[in-house]
């Protein structure tokens, strides 16, 4: 029986394991040789890495467990370690062999361990061991998973009541208040009006208020004075720069797909980056925002600006993108990829970390591997990083169609041309002799200045001019004619000896060197002839002799395009110029050259999960579609899930995570802090929200109100919250020191792009223009960065770098364009203040502020006046006018290369006040 | 100086300049001034998890990849099998064709008590031999440039991690905040260029600080913006003082945030590092003998047949100065690159290539570990020398070696390490390493651990996960640690 079992398993490896699991007995000998020979191997080689123990510890290596007969027959993620009965097929044996894996890491194991693993397997690889593999996967819990906060459905909440009923401006400020009143926090004051513009504008633009924006503000006595400021910002072109940069730290935006030896420049990345900015200028309703940004190019919806339409995809296009050219990494830039999109995707729009479940089970939330590659599947089989045109599909259709037309007309004149040119240079080739006897003549008599007209010459020796003329030019070389230097020689002897009055007869030397040279074409013609008839190579000789004569460009019997037109037969002829009026009117026909951006295209197809992450190792097909825990309980079986099916699953009403993570987004950009601090994970892992019934009125009225982020803005700012001073208060510190509660408003550091576009704004430097490619010299020719002087531009145009990150921008905590970012560090070292200290462009900006008050006013109390206003909204106090009028004074006696009002505006622009939004 | 004593009583600023700006006093500062704020920076230096054996790094990178068979890995059976392919070779394929095994031309000869083997290329380092923790058994994923130097310093295949330096700048700060913590010193660019000591998720302040300098440099030009073209030094203290003090009364008003107090302090800090940087890379003043030592001497002078070795080896050895002044200034990671893309490939004239390239980096490293020795530095300054991988034993077209992943040597010294050892084997012809076999990512948690760092608990959460350099790799080689 046993022996049957045997011949049956080795055809049917797949039955094997079954039948050897039913098979319990291990007889004495059996046992003795694995408790001997096989079992200490395992245990002080092998279970350190594959055993219960370190399964239960999570560090079991690629899911093998080799301390039970199930786990070894089972096997890993490679399939059963040993198959008993057949030696070959057993990967344990090919790892001790160190043929696939090397195992153990350590080192080879003695020949003779593995021949008693061979016997031990030939004989059926008997296992006394019992115990179960502890490597399953835990079921999630979906009716529980479910009930977690961010799962459920956001809802209007009541606002609630408050004591302090007379401080709340807004709904906003009754859920705020509440939650001070409950924890013994108070409200600081209200911040000045002064203090108000200040940060609404820095805000808004990214820019400080001018003086007259100021003044206005603080005239306007009427209720509505916040509510016009806002409206006035948010009309802003720079609206757009502001709020887009934010997205753009999200998008993982880039001017460059990184590389190796240089960077792989993405030459329309700024078309998503401006596309982007407008989107924010038109207020483009959130839910749309995010709709043609993943699927622009798949909606069916009406679309009359392809700009629009399309423009948004560079949100994938401009995703990481590796190189595929590594020995056994091809598979995994691809996977690697794929991960980008579903990362950025994920954590950007979702607040979600889907991507930890690329190699296993997210550990946290209720997101199983499968649903990893489920969602991937929009992406799978796309063109992840392509350009294309922003314009319908039957213009760029026509325009390919055209393109092609004009190329094979432009291919059929050149042939016609080709050919006839090289019909005619061999036939001319051939009467080489002639060419240069005619040629020397035409040469000596211009030597004796008489008369030398190469056409009449060619007309009565029956030559063709232009061979003629390319041939007195070669002979007027006076290196010589290649390969003819004999006769070349003779012809410089000739001239030399010509009576300088006589005819111009060509002595015998001559016309035997000239006969010897037509001998050498003839022979040359010959082989040519011959070669091409039997499509061999030419001998060197002979193809030296071609090549300069006959094909090389500039060679004197070369004759091709419009020259050799003119010698076409009449039906050639005709034939040429049809054509050429066809392509004329088919170039005139061109409409402009569509402007292109970066997109992905295509996608999904159905993926095979990857085990364990490995991109070479795939397991079952996970049915393509959106995270389980965000579907309908009982969804319709998708029947295929692309771009536009993820779109829409996430630019859903129905999605309770899609509007509050990103009001919670615009809030954290408005505080420092959002509702929930961890605005990218809004998971297990993440904060829960400090305020969630208002983050979810906030939410539900977001979508109400047309997903109108301007909406937000308002929303916000003229709450009493948002108007609160940053002024600190012991009592409130002691017990909310991060101020997660808002009884104030924090004081944040402006990032580098305000910083700096404030500086230039001060300086009254900045260049206004919106848009466009990014900066660079005027000139056009040297890509600018933030700290050129010359650079007026704001910082958002700058080029953004994965190959070479501009270092002024990552010294001053500018995210890594590699990846999404959802929030800025805000670090403090000594060589971000080197830049403010000494840098060219701080230094330029120092001057032309300076120039600026010199300019406008004349005593040093009004100057000191606007210096205050520009640099920080406000005038001076005594105190400090004090201090600035001895500084001056100071700075006056000293030599210095920097006048005093120099040095004072350095200053003032190195602040702290500068450097922070009140 | 006294400019405000009038006005006021007493300013932070004046104070600080009277007591030579020590950090201490920035402390005792703060809480005069009422406020204890943070006083801790993000470079700030901060302790290890268990005691290190090293405080620094320096990594020598031999960018392209040395010849472990021509170096540090003698394989008499490559003669025996000159032109052969055995079987057990036949399946390693590399990244081009390669053919038969070909013998290295160098002789080995033992050195020091030790005996440790070490080719004629290196004569000079020769002498360290006792000081040299050679591993023989080092293996990586792929023979590709590339995606085998990012894994060697970032610990993945693609541009997606931070650098070790960084992790190491995160995780122990800096010993001397008026320097960059982690510096990248070469000619050139790499090959992968700023991706290989990228910060990726990790604070930009954590990136290595790239320093590539011309043989006539400024020390004050070494870091953008050190110096001041405008303002004398008396000028420059006049008008932060005068900034410091528009601080200070902005503190009055809106209240002593830490936020506001740590740039303050950053000012400070970067004042004094305008000094202390351009001195730390100015090697006018070493005297004669060091020079010597690096082979710096009259290297311009002696009229070399080939002047561009000779300026290779003067950027090398002055290079191999600078980590040794930059080591002593509390520097935490040190990376010396070869040069431009990768000189040590020797895809054709092996031979000649290696010895080209051991002929300039022998003498500049031999005197950096002599230096380094004589200043008690090297027992807690953990010196690497490799490259990305090795190189085939088997010939490229005529006389070339391939990219060799399977197996390839690095050296340790210094820092904790075992002197005088040959750790782990490749197989009979140098092609694979089969005994005790070190990856990269081992030999990162090997290096974290001689640094005091538990590689499995230098964490970084981001994207919903802790990531760590050697990801969910990584095993210390006890062996190699003294």
């Amino acid at each position: 029986m046993n022996r049957y079992v045997s011949i049956f398993a080795i055809g049917f490896g797949l039955f094997l394991p079954l039948t050897c699991l039913a098979q319990q007995k291990v007889s004495t000998e059996e046992l003795n040789f694995f408790e001997k020979k096989i079992r200490p191997v395992l245990v002080e080689h092998c279970y350190r890495c594959h055993s219960s123990e370190t399964a239960k510890a999570g560090k079991l290596k690629a899911g093998l467990q080799l301390d039970t007969r199930v786990g070894i027959r089972t096997g890993g993620e490679s399939g059963p370690a040993i198959v008993p009965g057949n030696p070959a097929k057993s990967l344990l044996l090919a790892a001790l062999r160190h043929e696939t894996f090397m195992m153990p890491p350590s080192g080879k194991l003695p020949e003779s361990v593995i021949v008693d693993f061979v016997a031990w397997i030939k004989n059926g690889a008997p296992d006394p061991r019992d115990g179960k593999s502890v490597v399953q996967t835990e079921k999630i819990d979906w009716q529980k998973a479910r009930e977690f906060w961010a799962f459920q459905q956001p809802k209007v909440h009541a606002p609630p009541q408050v004591k302090n009923a007379g401080w709340p401006r807004k709904d906003i400020d009754r859920f705020v208040l509440a939650g001070l009143e409950k924890r013994g926090l108070e409200p600081v004051r209200a911040a000045t009006k002064r203090e108000w513009i200040r940060r609404a504008t820095f805000d808004l633009i990214g820019l400080p208020p001018t003086p007259e924006d100021i003044e206005a503000f603080e005239k306007d006595k009427s209720p509505e004075a916040h509510a016009k400021v806002i409206d006035r910002l948010l009309e802003s072109p720079h609206y757009g720069e502001r709020w887009g940069r934010y997205w753009l730290d999200l998008a993982r935006y880039t001017d460059d797909l990184g590389g190796t030896v240089g960077p792989v420049v993405a030459p329309t990345a700024f078309r998503y980056r401006d596309w982007v900015i407008q989107a924010f200028n038109r207020d483009m309703p959130y839910d749309q925002f995010v709709r043609l940004q993943l699927a622009g190019d798949l909606i069916a919806e009406p679309v009359k600006d392809y700009a629009e339409r399309l423009g948004g995809l560079g949100f994938q296009g401009l995703g990481q993108r590796f190189s595929g050219n590594a020995v056994g990494m091809v598979k995994k830039k691809v996977a690697d990829e794929l991960d980008d999109r579903v990362d950025t995707v994920t954590r950007a729009l979702l607040g979600l970390t889907v991507s930890c479940a690329r190699c296993h089970d997210h550990k946290f939330d209720p997101i199983p591997t499968v649903d990893y590659y489920s969602l991937a599947a929009a992406y799978n089989g796309a063109n992840l990083s392509v350009e294309i045109d922003l314009a319908p599909q039957d213009h760029v259709a026509a325009e390919t169609k055209r393109k092609k037309e004009a190329a094979e007309l432009q291919a059929k004149i050149d042939k016609l041309t080709a050919d006839e040119g090289r019909r005619l240079g061999r036939q001319e080739l051939a009467r080489l002799d002639e060419y240069l006897l005619a040629a020397w003549k035409l040469r000596v008599l211009a030597e004796r200045k008489q008369p030398a007209d190469a056409e009449a010459v060619a007309r009565a020796s029956n030559l063709n001019s232009f061979f003629l003329i390319r041939w007195t030019k070669a002979l007027a070389n006076p290196k010589g004619v290649p390969l003819l230097e004999a006769w070349h020689a003779a012809a410089l002897k000739a001239s030399e000896t010509a009576a300088m009055n006589g005819p111009v007869e060509p002595p015998k030397d001559l016309r035997d060197a000239s006969t010897k040279a037509k001998s050498q074409a003839d022979d040359a013609l010959r082989a040519l002839s011959e070669s091409e008839g039997a499509k061999t190579k030419l001998p060197p000789a002979a193809e030296t002799f071609i090549k300069v004569h006959l094909s090389n460009d500039g060679a004197a019997f070369q004759l091709r395009g419009k020259d050799a037109a003119a010698y076409l037969s009449a039906a050639d002829r005709a034939r040429y110029d049809e054509w050429g009026t066809k392509l004329q009117r088919l170039q005139a026909s061109a409409p402009a050259a569509f402007a292109r951006a970066p997109a992905v295209i295509g996608g999904g197809q159905t993926m095979q999960i990857n085990v364990r992450g490995n991109a070479d190792q795939l397991g079952n097909v996970a049915p393509a579609g959106f995270l389980q825990i965000l579907k309908p309980q009982d969804p319709s079986p998708a029947s295929k899930f692309t771009r536009l099916e993820l779109a829409d699953a996430i630019a859903n009403r129905n999605n309770p995570l899609t509007a509050r993570v990103y009001v919670n987004r615009v809030w954290h950009y408005h505080f420092g802090r959002g509702i929930v601090g961890t605005t990218s994970n809004f998971g297990q892992l993440g904060d829960r929200p400090t305020h969630p019934e208002l983050l979810d009125t906030l939410a539900v009225r977001f979508m109400e109100n047309g997903w109108s982020t301007k909406w937000l803005h308002r929303e916000i700012m003229l709450s009493a919250t948002y108007g609160l001073s940053s002024a600190p208060d012991a009592k409130n510190l002691a017990k909310d020191a991060d101020n997660h509660y808002l009884w104030r408003m924090s004081p944040r550091r402006l990032d580098f792009e305000v910083w700096r576009d404030s500086m230039l704004a001060v300086a009254g430097k900045l260049d206004p223009q919106i848009g466009g490619q990014p900066y660079r010299d005027p000139q056009g020719k040297v890509q600018l960065h933030p700290e050129d002087v010359e650079n007026r531009r704001r910082t958002i145009y700058g080029f953004i770098s994965r190959f070479k990150p501009n270092p002024t921008l990552t010294l001053f905590d500018f995210p890594e364009p590699n990846v999404t970012s959802d929030q800025r560090t805000a670090t403090t070292i000594p060589q971000q203040q080197l830049f403010a200290l000494n840098s060219p462009f701080a230094l330029a900006m120092a001057r032309s502020f300076a120039e600026r008050l010199e300019a406008s006013e004349k005593t040093v109390d009004r100057r000191l006046h606007l210096a205050w206003q520009l640099a920080f909204s406000r005038p001076p106090t005594e105190r400090e006018k004090v201090v600035a009028q001895e500084f001056l004074r100071d700075a006056a006696s000293a030599e210095e290369k920097l006048g005093p009002w120099e040095r004072l505006c350095h200053s003032l622009l190195t602040t702290n006040e500068f450097a922070f939004v009140p | 100086m006294s400019l405000f004593d009038n006005t006021f009583p007493f300013s932070r600023r004046q104070m600080l300049a009277q007591t030579s700006y020590g950090v201490g006093m920035i402390g005792l500062a703060s809480v005069l001034a009422g406020q204890a704020h943070a006083n801790t920076t993000p470079l700030a230096a901060r302790p290890p998890h268990f005691p290190a054996k090293a405080k620094r790094i320096i990594h020598l990178w031999m960018n392209g990849g040395p010849s472990q068979v021509d170096t540090f890995d003698p394989k008499p059976a490559l003669l025996k099998y000159a032109g052969q392919r055995p079987d057990s070779t036949a399946r390693l394929s590399t990244e081009r064709r390669t053919g038969g095994l070909m013998p290295s031309p160098f002789r080995f000869t033992r050195h020091g008590q030790s005996g440790l083997e070490i080719s004629e290329l290196f004569p000079h380092l020769a002498r360290h031999a006792d000081d040299l923790c050679v591993i023989r058994s080092m293996h990586t994923n792929t023979p590709v440039h590339e995606a085998s130097n990012w894994l060697m310093f970032t610990g993945n295949v693609q541009p997606i991690r931070p650098a070790y330096g960084s992790w190491l700048l995160y995780g122990l700060g800096t010993e001397n905040e008026n320097l960059p913590g982690f510096i990248v010193l070469g000619e050139g660019q790499p090959v992968n260029g700023p991706s290989n000591w990228s910060s990726r998720f990790l604070p930009g302040i954590y990136q290595g600080c790239q320093v590539t300098l011309p043989g006539d440099y400024r020390p004050q030009d070494v870091l953008a913006n050190l110096h001041n073209a405008n303002l004398s030094p008396q000028g420059q203290r006049r008008q932060l003082d005068f900034t410091q003090r528009l601080n200070d009364l902005h503190r009055e008003r809106a209240g002593a945030e830490n936020a506001f107090g740590a740039r303050m302090d950053s000012l400070e800090l970067a004042y004094r590092m305008q000094t202390s940087a351009s001195e730390a890379f100015d090697i006018r003043g070493e005297p004669e003998q060091i020079l010597d030592l690096y082979g710096l001497t009259g290297l311009h002078a002696n009229a070399p047949a080939n002047a561009r070795n000779e300026a290779r080896r003067a950027t090398f050895a002055r290079n191999c100065l600078l980590a040794r002044r930059l080591a002593e200034r509390g520097v935490r990671v040190i990376q010396i690159y070869y040069g431009n893309l990768q000189p040590w490939d020797t895809h054709s004239d092996n031979a000649r290539g290696q010895q080209t390239l051991a002929g300039i980096v022998d003498q500049p490293i031999a005197g950096l570990l002599t230096d380094l020795k004589r200043r008690g530095l090297l027992e807690d300054t953990l010196v690497v020398w490799g490259g990305e991988f090795g190189r085939t034993p088997a010939t490229e077209g005529s006389n070339g070696r391939d990219h060799n992943h399977w197996g390839f040597s690095m050296w340790l010294a210094g820092g904790g390490v075992k002197g005088g050892l040959a750790y782990g084997a490749t197989d009979e012809f140098g092609f694979r390493a089969v005994e005790k076999r070190v990856h990269v990512h081992d030999l990162h948690a090997t290096m974290l651990h001689l640094m005091g760092i538990d590689h499995e608990r230098l964490t970084f959460r981001y994207s919903g996960r802790d990531h760590r350099l050697t990801d969910v790799h990584g095993t210390v080689v006890r062996d190699l640690i003294a």
